[in-house]
Order: structure tokens, then C-alpha cells, then sequence
């Protein structure tokens, strides 16, 4: 099988040859480690690491980092004529941004979506979803790098957009105070996606990747109750749009709202954190419904453990999720730059020796 | 307990601020006492919502909107316990640590302290070892609360351990630690006395310590 059949195989709970490795995000300083320089291409990363599909963003030649500070006043032009390698289509955080001068780290000071009036700022922060140029730069980077791996680009479904764009106090708050402020912030974001999906459909993209943070340890930020009435309605408007196999990412303990979420028809879950989710369970439970994609551990393992530990950890989650396929092995959210690089390595390797079909034990 | 209380219990834990101030002030005009406002009910209702949150019965919302309702009545007990020049529980200095932006797990870790009958000193975010070494020299806590949300800043949790330490600070306080990767073994190599793993269990952690010193 080719990589990209490996993964499409895998997504329709179907057992390939292999057990697929995938990342969701590989932060850019770690790729240029992995790779030992700054300009090499995702299908090169692919080969070099095993994984078998590749999207998110690379750094191309330029200098690592994440993805930018997105301000108001930059992020239009720079979605639509991105200055390095990506396959995200993402809306902007309405949002105060801070960087961090140290690690150059950016990150949600605070969410500017608190109001009624404060709507107006989808009109000044959100990009044109039709612009062409980004899905013909993207269109164009797709056939030059393809090869045989799976191709996937990132959205949301609105739900993280809402809850970091509110901030997690307003979005608490307006669901006793304004929850009407938290559907229409919720529909002016699924919509946005819901454009953007269109043009997505039409494209030589073989899944769609959602990301939308919305739980942590314990369970999702907000009840099972205001997540169906105010979430799942909107997250539904991006879903029935999407043609394409997709999967959806939420980090955290999604098992009090799993049968809400499974409503919306995705094709997989990732990334089932250890910590939250137990992939015994979410095996037993779902795996015949859903595809599920993850659970190798970045809080302890990756960036801290041994190798050793590494192997045991990719050996056990293909002997708990890999029977009978439906399952693609990648960490428990991205590859972070603070994770190892021999660990990296050694999770490779690990999959590599342990995740042939028919699967050993 | 007196009916009044069993309201203002039932208004914090349904997050509902306005009938929190409504019940606080009418508790005071019928003649109790600050202390039986914040021990009777702010503070059990409070601790209700934590049992509630470990339970899987409240999430993290719900929490945050019973917190503001709590704040309700004790922002209106506070200057009176004050006035009366009524010690706190205990004291807290509260931060995330050197490295790491993440407030909401702090914030909710504050709230929920101060709903419990502790004076909070919130630090805020990015807080190097020296800065928790001085709130100490300042403040005199009964104890440091760290938080962490990154693998990488949770490095900072040693590094701040090792700075108390050596400004001999180490038996004045009780540390603990806590955030999404911190795990009682990490607690544990490092030193502190405490893991929590969620803002209720902090406090309900912070207790039993209290009650074993005194």
C-alpha cells in the first residue's frame, strides 16, 4: 500500500498493511532538527520520519517558528499570500495576542468578542473565505509535493474560536448572562468554515483535519447540556459541509459529550490524551464507529521519557487500538519543539517494528 | 443552620451573583456575623462546587459562574471581616510559572482558594523562581501554589523549590503543584509537598494540611 492508501484505509476503520503514523502539527524548529536543515520538503519529512500524510505548516528555507502573530492588521494579507509552506485555514483568534520575547511564543491575552457591539470585529478580523489566492497557492503546493502521501488541511468547526475569542471567564459568564452572544459568535465562525470547506471539497485534499479545543483533563469546559444547545448546532452547520473523510481534534476528557459529538458524522478522533481519555475504552466503545488517532503520551513521554519508554508506549497502543485496523498511531496532540529528538526517532522505529499487519501478540 | 445560609448556598452553587448579594446583605441586616456569612455558606457552597467538579457533575463553566457568584457576597463580607480585623484561614501566594502564559488553571485555582476561606495573593503568569522567593519575603504565606500547563515550564516548578530553598525559605511554606502535565510523582522528585489535580482538590489538599499542623 502507499501512504496515503495506508491512511484512507485506516479512516474507514479498514486495517491496512500498517499501522499509519500521523502528526497533526510538527512545531517548525523540531522539523528543521528531525531534517538538520531549514529547506526540505513535507514529502522529505514524511520519508525521513515514516508518517504516512502530511499538512499543517513547514518552514521552507525561512526561519522556524509557529505560525505568527496574528494581528488584525496583518493576518488578511498574510492568509492570503502565505510567506511559507502551510495547508491551514484557519480564522484568526478575535482576540488581544501577546508573543513572548523568550521563546517567541504567541499567545491569547485576551478575547475581544465580550459584547453585542463587539460583533463588528468579524467584519475587520475575519479574511475574505472566497479570496482565490490561497487555495491556488495551496492547489499549486499540493501537486509539486504530494508524492504517495495523504494530503490533509486544518479547519475549525467554530467551537475553539468561540471559547478563545470570548475568553473561557466571558464564555463561561454569557452562558447565564447572554448565551444568545455565544450562539451568534459561534454561527459567525462555523460559517466563515463552512465557505471555506466548499472551496476545500473541490480540492486534491484527501481529508480535513478539525481543530477545536473545547475540554481539558476532567471533561469539556462547559456542560453536556449548553454544548448541545449552543455548540453542536453551529460545529453541524462546518460538518454537513465537509465532503471529504475528516477528523476531529479536541485535546482533553471528551467522553461526556462523545455521543453529541459522534452525531456530527466525523470520520475519526484524535488525539485521545492518556492523561484524559483511556484508548481501551474508547477502542471497546467507539471503535466501530470512528477511526482513532493518537494517545502517544507528550506530557511525560515524548518530551521526557526514555526511548526505551517510547517503544513500550507505540508497542502498547497498537496492541490496544490496531486490531482489526481503525487505527493510526501519532501523539497525544502535536510534535512539539520541546519534545526529545531521539524520542522522535525512537517512536519511528517503534512504529515501524511493531505496527505491521497482521499485528504480533 | 439558619434558612438564610441554606439561599445564599443554593444562589452560589446555581451561580446566580445577584441573589448571592441580595441573601449576603439581608444575612447581615438580620444580625449574623461576616464570619458565619463566609463560614456558613460562601465557603460550603464553594466546596460543594469543587466535590461537584471532581465528581464529573460541574465543568469548568459552571465552576467559573458559581465563582463570580461567591465573589458576589464576599467582595460585600470582605471590608467587614477586615474592619474587624479577622484573620483569613490561611495565605496563598498563587502564580504560573517562569516560561508559562497559561493562566485559566491559576485563575481557577485562585478562585477557588478564596472560596474557601484563604487569602489569595495572585502572582499572575510567567513568574520567575526570584519573584515567588520575594512574595514570600513580602507576603508570608502559609503556601506557594504553582502552576504549569507545559511540559517544558514545568521545569521551572524545581527551579523555584531550589530558589526557596536557598533563600531559607523552604520550612515557612507549604508548596504544591499542579496544571494539565503535572502528575504526583513529578510532585514528588521535586519536593513539593502537595499535588493537586484540579482548583477543589487544591483546597480540600490545603485543609487537611492545616488541620494536621495545628
Amino acid at each position: 500500500m502507499t501512504p496515503r492508501e495506508r491512511v484512507l484505509t485506516a479512516l474507514r476503520r479498514g486495517q491496512p498493511d500498517r499501522v499509519p503514523w500521523m502528526e497533526n502539527d510538527i512545531e517548525e524548529a523540531l522539523q528543521v532538527q528531525i531534517m538538520g536543515k531549514a529547506d526540505f520538503t513535507p514529502a522529505e519529512l514524511c520519508e525521513k520520519l515514516g508518517l504516512s500524510a502530511f499538512g499543517a505548516h513547514y518552514p521552507m528555507g525561512t526561519v522556524a517558528d509557529g505560525q505568527g502573530l496574528v494581528t488584525k492588521e496583518t493576518y488578511k494579507e498574510s492568509y492570503y499570500y502565505p510567506n511559507k509552506l502551510t495547508f491551514d485555514f484557519f480564522p484568526p483568534w478575535i482576540a488581544k495576542m501577546g508573543k513572548d520575547p523568550e521563546t517567541g511564543r504567541t499567545y491569547i491575552e485576551k478575547g475581544l468578542l465580550v459584547s453585542d457591539e463587539s460583533l463588528v470585529l468579524f467584519d475587520e478580523f475575519l479574511p475574505d473565505p472566497h479570496h482565490p489566492a490561497r487555495y491556488e497557492r495551496v492547489a499549486e503546493w499540493i501537486k509539486t509535493y504530494r508524492k504517495d502521501f495523504a494530503v490533509f488541511a486544518r479547519i475549525r468547526l467554530g467551537a475553539a474560536s468561540t471559547i478563545e475569542s470570548m475568553g473561557l471567564d466571558e464564555f463561561s459568564y454569557a452562558q447565564v448572562d447572554n448565551p444568545d452572544l455565544i450562539y451568534k459568535v459561534h454561527q459567525r465562525f462555523s460559517e466563515w468554515s463552512a465557505q471555506v470547506v466548499d472551496h476545500l471539497n473541490e480540492m486534491d485534499i484527501d481529508f480535513l483535519w478539525a481543530n477545536d479545543d473545547l475540554a481539558g483533563n476532567h471533561g469539556p469546559f462547559m456542560s453536556p447540556k449548553v454544548f448541545r444547545e449552543l455548540m453542536l448546532p453551529n460545529m453541524k452547520i462546518v460538518a454537513d459541509r465537509i465532503k471529504k473523510p475528516w477528523i476531529f481534534h479536541s485535546d482533553g476528557n471528551l467522553f461526556p459529550i462523545m455521543e453529541d459529538l459522534l452525531s456530527l458524522g466525523m470520520t475519526a478522533v484524535h488525539p485521545i490524551q492518556p492523561c484524559a481519555m483511556d484508548i481501551g475504552r474508547m477502542k471497546k466503545e467507539y471503535g466501530k464507529r470512528v477511526c482513532i488517532v493518537g494517545n502517544i503520551d507528550l506530557d511525560y513521554t515524548l518530551p521526557l521519557g526514555t526511548e526505551e519508554e517510547v517503544d513500550a508506549e507505540v508497542k502498547n497502543r497498537i496492541q490496544t487500538a490496531g486490531p482489526g485496523g481503525g487505527y493510526i498511531i501519532s501523539s497525544a496532540n502535536s510534535l512539539t519543539d520541546y519534545c526529545k529528538l531521539e524520542n522522535v526517532l525512537a517512536m519511528s522505529k517503534a512504529i515501524k517494528k511493531y505496527g505491521k499487519y497482521p499485528l504480533e501478540g | 443552620m439558619s434558612n438564610i445560609f441554606e439561599e445564599l448556598q443554593a444562589a452560589v452553587i446555581n451561580g446566580q451573583t445577584a441573589k448571592v448579594q441580595e441573601y449576603t446583605k439581608s444575612a447581615l441586616e438580620a444580625g449574623e456575623t461576616p464570619q458565619a456569612i463566609l463560614n456558613e455558606g460562601l465557603i460550603p457552597a464553594m466546596s460543594t462546587v469543587g466535590e461537584k467538579f471532581q465528581k464529573g457533575e460541574f465543568y469548568i463553566s459552571e465552576m467559573m459562574i458559581s465563582a463570580r457568584a461567591m465573589y458576589g457576597g464576599l467582595n460585600i463580607v470582605k471590608p467587614l471581616l477586615s474592619n474587624q480585623n479577622i484573620q483569613s484561614k490561611g495565605k496563598a501566594v498563587v502564580g504560573t510559572v517562569q516560561g508559562d502564559l497559561h493562566d485559566i488553571g491559576k485563575n481557577l485555582v485562585c478562585m477557588m482558594m478564596e472560596g474557601g476561606g484563604y487569602e489569595v495573593i495572585d502572582l499572575g503568569v510567567n513568574i520567575t523562581p526570584d519573584q515567588f522567593v520575594s512574595a514570600i519575603q513580602q507576603h508570608k504565606p502559609d503556601f506557594v501554589l504553582m502552576s504549569a500547563l507545559l511540559t517544558t515550564t514545568m521545569t521551572a516548578m524545581e527551579k523555584t523549590i531550589n530558589a526557596i530553598k536557598d533563600n531559607g525559605l523552604r520550612e515557612c511554606v507549604l508548596i504544591a503543584v499542579g496544571g494539565a502535565p503535572v502528575t504526583q510523582k513529578f510532585a514528588d522528585q521535586i519536593g513539593a509537598d502537595f499535588f493537586a489535580s484540579d482548583a477543589g482538590e487544591a483546597v480540600t489538599k490545603a485543609n487537611s494540611l492545616l488541620e494536621q499542623l495545628n
